[in-house]
């Protein structure tokens, strides 16, 4: 599907994913809306639940609007939170788009 | 939010759970014994507690730590919430009111000693009243000695920490043993909003041993649905580990009332499906757990500063006591005891939840409504000189202009009103307050006092409120200091040896009644009077009324304490709270009986900021008689008026007669006495009560005025209470008629008035 759409948006996460950073998150995802995202997780330090749930709100929202929602680059933090929460992020890690 | 936001609001939280602790102690020692009273007192020391772990306070949260035990001993009726109990937690109360405020304030002003002392005496209690402060064995051995309903608990003498009555498990044994949990987590939004995180919590679980997680998105809404700072997520968790149950909780300890926990053994009563895809977590997080190193400048953001200092508050919380512990397992000692705890703490959740649906709430900075209400004000006058230059250019009079004025007018009023109702406050804060200095006070003196408080939800502007504190405070030490006797004293005159103090706030017409009644000794006159001879205040030969001796004691330097104490007795009391009074636009009265006590009553305005007035004119200067004052108008005939003695006038009215006031010969306006039958009396009551007629020029009308302070913008005047501008621009003087009436009378306001005549 991401062809569809060939201006794919890259999204980088603050190194820190606290509670003032999901209402930022949020918008900044809304206004992405429409066309495929993938997500720069490099630098993230520190992930809290509420950034999470926003990711996973948004993946699923891309899912339902048959975009591509991806993860092109996580950091390690990134990922073990992400596995200590049990969000599991795995499909949307980028292979192959 | 940045951290210091949250601060802010986690200071604001904790006076509101302060207030609420007191009035719960205050409950229990009135013989309240609901267990929902003694939850909500345990409830506000843990969240104090929790978020000042949060932040780091130590201080604040070892010696809540301490008061949250003993605290648990009554939640668990293994301590008696008797005076002597109450007594010492209601110290502590205000021991933590202190440290709360030198955590705010980052300064000193907690006494030590008195923390110090207070922390064993709490310990001493949860320790079963023993006067022992041996730290060793004595939490352990105390709730197994006084509990009574502790049905299963092992009586094999002292444990160390890792002790567990955990009865779900097959024996009384500690458990060493790895047995695997399941936990079922749901965070409440609450959690986030007070700076905690979800995954700080899971981290600190993962830590306890081999865990598997599953996180629940169900109710995970669409991104353009969602509240990015709402809580969706949940979780349920299998753990192993070899810590029992006690340490999953106390995972959890300081988010205990800002998410629902279920921690059961696995295959026990919990009933987790099997087939749930279960996330195994990597035991090897060290990665997230490098907070300490983070930069500096990232320390204080919001779940870095909280890692380190709220573990070592986990850590502080379980060496210094295991009391809380304990509680927690005997309540699940027996399954009905979990039944009842459970259902408990579900009604308390609904009845918190209640409580925050019927009262949404948001924090508005003063400033933005004092100018709100500044705007407002200006709304106002300006309407009003719209509508005057309206109906002086528009003969006609039935335009639609002036319908359409109406409804402005009648719409400024509304925004006006709301707008007010923002600034009113109830007076509960203040008068909770001053619990605190009754028992301080009667600590000092040696007497047992009781306050009684009544009306504390009586409404009142916020400013009134804020400078109420002061006088009050003054009033109730000279009540309990001066006031009431001591306990001998009072047996021997055949009263209870316990003191009343009777503090009561209600509405009389359009004004704020505050009245502090005792029921001590009452003014000693004699006394009063012969120390206002000794310090000049009277002559000695004065005939003076009793309320004249009684208001003696509103001078400057006026104190009938035979001793100076450290309470009150440098005579600045009285004058200085009758000033300050004023100062509010109010008057104070004093009524008393000898051996009944006294009863001070002070009147003040709803409001400082809008006034409803009848315009009026004397000696051709126009003057605003504030309408609450105002009984009835009347225009005298000239049969209805009689003379009395050289200057006084009466006026009859229906069959009784009233003294006529002339305001334009008190104010100076004129120096003739005004023909009554040519003006219109103005029938008002005054606040020490009777009647006076006013007499005036004519009336103009009647209008809500905005009042400009006097004092302010010049400087006092004797008589007038405040000034307004007129929807035609001018300066309109509004009366005081208290003092108007007081002046009158002649004597008593003597100096002040003929200071007004000099000026």
């Amino acid at each position: 599907m991401a062809s569809r759409n060939s201006a794919q948006n890259t999204l980088k996460l603050a190194p820190a994913l606290d509670l003032n950073e999901a209402t930022v998150l949020h918008e900044r995802l809304l206004a992405l809306k429409g066309g495929a995202v993938a997500i720069d997780a490099s630098a993230v330090e520190r992930v809290g639940a509420l950034c999470v749930q926003v990711l996973m709100a948004a993946a699923r929202s891309w899912e339902a609007d048959r975009l591509s929602f991806t993860f092109a680059e996580v950091s390690d933090a990134f990922i073990k939170t992400t596995q200590l929460i049990g969000a599991d992020i795995g499909p949307l890690m980028a292979k192959e788009i | 939010m940045d951290m210091n936001e949250i601060k802010e609001i986690f200071f604001q939280e904790c006076e509101e759970q302060l207030a609420e602790l007191e009035s719960g102690l205050l409950k229990l020692n009135d013989g309240d014994r609901d267990p929902e009273t003694v939850n909500a007192v345990f409830r506000a020391v843990h969240s104090i507690k929790g978020g000042a772990g949060a932040f780091g306070l130590d201080d604040l949260v070892s010696f809540a730590h301490v008061f949250e035990t003993t605290l648990d001993c009554v939640r668990s009726n293994r301590l008696e919430p008797n005076q002597d109990v109450l007594k010492v937690m209601l110290r502590s109360a205000d021991v933590l009111a202190d440290l709360t405020n030198a955590a705010r304030d980052g300064g000193g002003g907690v006494d030590e000693a008195r923390s110090r002392q207070l922390i064993k005496e709490l310990e001493a209690l949860a320790n079963g009243e023993l006067p022992q402060t041996a730290t060793e064995s004595a939490p352990k051995s105390a709730p197994a000695g006084v509990a009574p309903p502790a049905p299963a608990v092992n009586e094999e003498g002292f444990q160390p920490v890792a002790f567990s009555f955990d009865d779900f498990d097959t024996g009384d044994e500690p458990t060493i043993e790895p047995s695997t949990y399941e936990i079922v987590f749901k965070p409440k939004s609450d959690l986030y909003s007070k700076g905690n995180d979800a995954t700080l919590l899971l981290r600190d679980l993962s830590r306890l041993g081999e865990m598997s997680i599953h996180c629940d998105m169900d109710t995970l809404p669409p991104l353009d649905r969602m509240n990015p700072e709402d809580a969706y997520f949940s979780w349920k968790i299998s753990l192993k580990t070899d810590q029992g149950e006690e340490a999953i909780r106390s995972v959890f300890e300081f988010a205990e009332w800002d998410c629902e926990l279920d921690v059961a053994l696995a295959g026990g009563t919990v009933g987790m499906e099997e087939d749930l895809p279960m996330q195994p977590v990597p035991f090897d997080l060290s990665i997230l757990e490098e907070e300490p190193q983070a930069p500096a400048g990232e320390q204080d953001r919001a779940a870095t500063g909280e890692g380190t200092p709220r573990n070592a508050a986990v850590a502080a919380a379980q060496t210094a006591s295991n009391v809380l512990q304990m509680a927690q397992s005997t309540a699940r000692v027996s399954p009905e005891n979990a039944r009842n705890s459970q259902s408990a703490s579900a009604a308390q959740a609904a009845a918190q939840q209640a409580a925050s649906a019927a009262t949404p709430t948001i924090r508005v900075d003063l400033d933005r409504v004092d100018r709100l209400i500044n705007l407002v004000g200006e709304l106002v006058i300006n309407q009003a000189m719209l509508s005057q230059s309206v109906i002086e250019n528009d003969t006609n009079g039935t335009s639609s202009i002036n319908m359409g004025l109406e409804e402005l007018q009648q719409l400024t009023r509304e925004i006006q009103d709301s707008v007010m109702a923002i600034r009113a406050q109830p007076v509960k804060p203040v008068f909770q307050r001053m619990s605190r200095i009754v028992r301080e006070i009667a600590d000092m003196t040696g007497k047992s006092v009781r306050l009684i408080t009544e009306g504390e939800n009586t409404e009142v502007d916020k400013t009134v409120i804020d400078k109420l504190a002061e006088p009050l405070t003054h009033m109730i030490r000279n009540a309990v200091d001066h006031g009431l006797e001591t306990p001998e004293k009072r047996v021997a005159a055949g009263k209870s040896p316990e003191g009343t103090v009777r503090l009561t706030a209600k509405h009389r017409s359009g004004r704020i009644v505050i009245e502090l009644a005792d029921d001590g000794a009452g003014i000693n006159r004699e006394k009063v009077r012969q120390k206002a001879i000794d310090n000049d205040l009277i002559a000695a030969d004065a005939n003076l009324s009793d309320e004249e001796v009684d208001n003696l004691i509103f001078h400057a330097g006026f104190s009938t304490a035979d001793k100076i104490s450290d309470i009150s007795g440098r005579g600045v009391g009285m004058d200085v709270v009758k000033r300050s009074i004023q100062a509010l636009g109010g008057r104070i009265n004093i009524s008393s009986k000898p051996r009944q006590g006294s009863i001070f009553t002070m009147s003040l305005p709803l409001t400082l900021a809008v006034l409803d007035g009848m315009v009026v004119t004397v000696a051709n200067q126009t003057l605003v008689v504030p309408l609450t004052a105002i009984v009835e108008t009347l225009q005298p005939e000239a049969s209805a008026i009689h003379s009395f003695g050289s200057s006084q006038r009466l006026i009859s009215i229906r069959d009784s007669f009233c003294p006529l006031v002339d305001v334009g010969r008190i104010l100076n306006f004129r120096g003739a006495q005004a023909n009554p039958v040519e003006g219109v009396a103005l029938l008002v009551e005054s606040e020490g009560g009777g009647q006076r007629a006013l007499m005036v020029d004519a009336i103009q009308g009647q209008r809500q005025v905005v009042i400009k302070s006097l004092e302010a913008n010049y400087t006092h005047v004797p008589g007038i209470a405040a000034a307004t501008i007129l929807g035609d621009g001018r300066v309109a003087l509004i009366l005081d008629v208290d003092a108007i009436v007081a002046a009158s009378r002649g004597q008593s306001l003597k100096p002040e008035m003929s200071l007004a005549a000099a000026g």
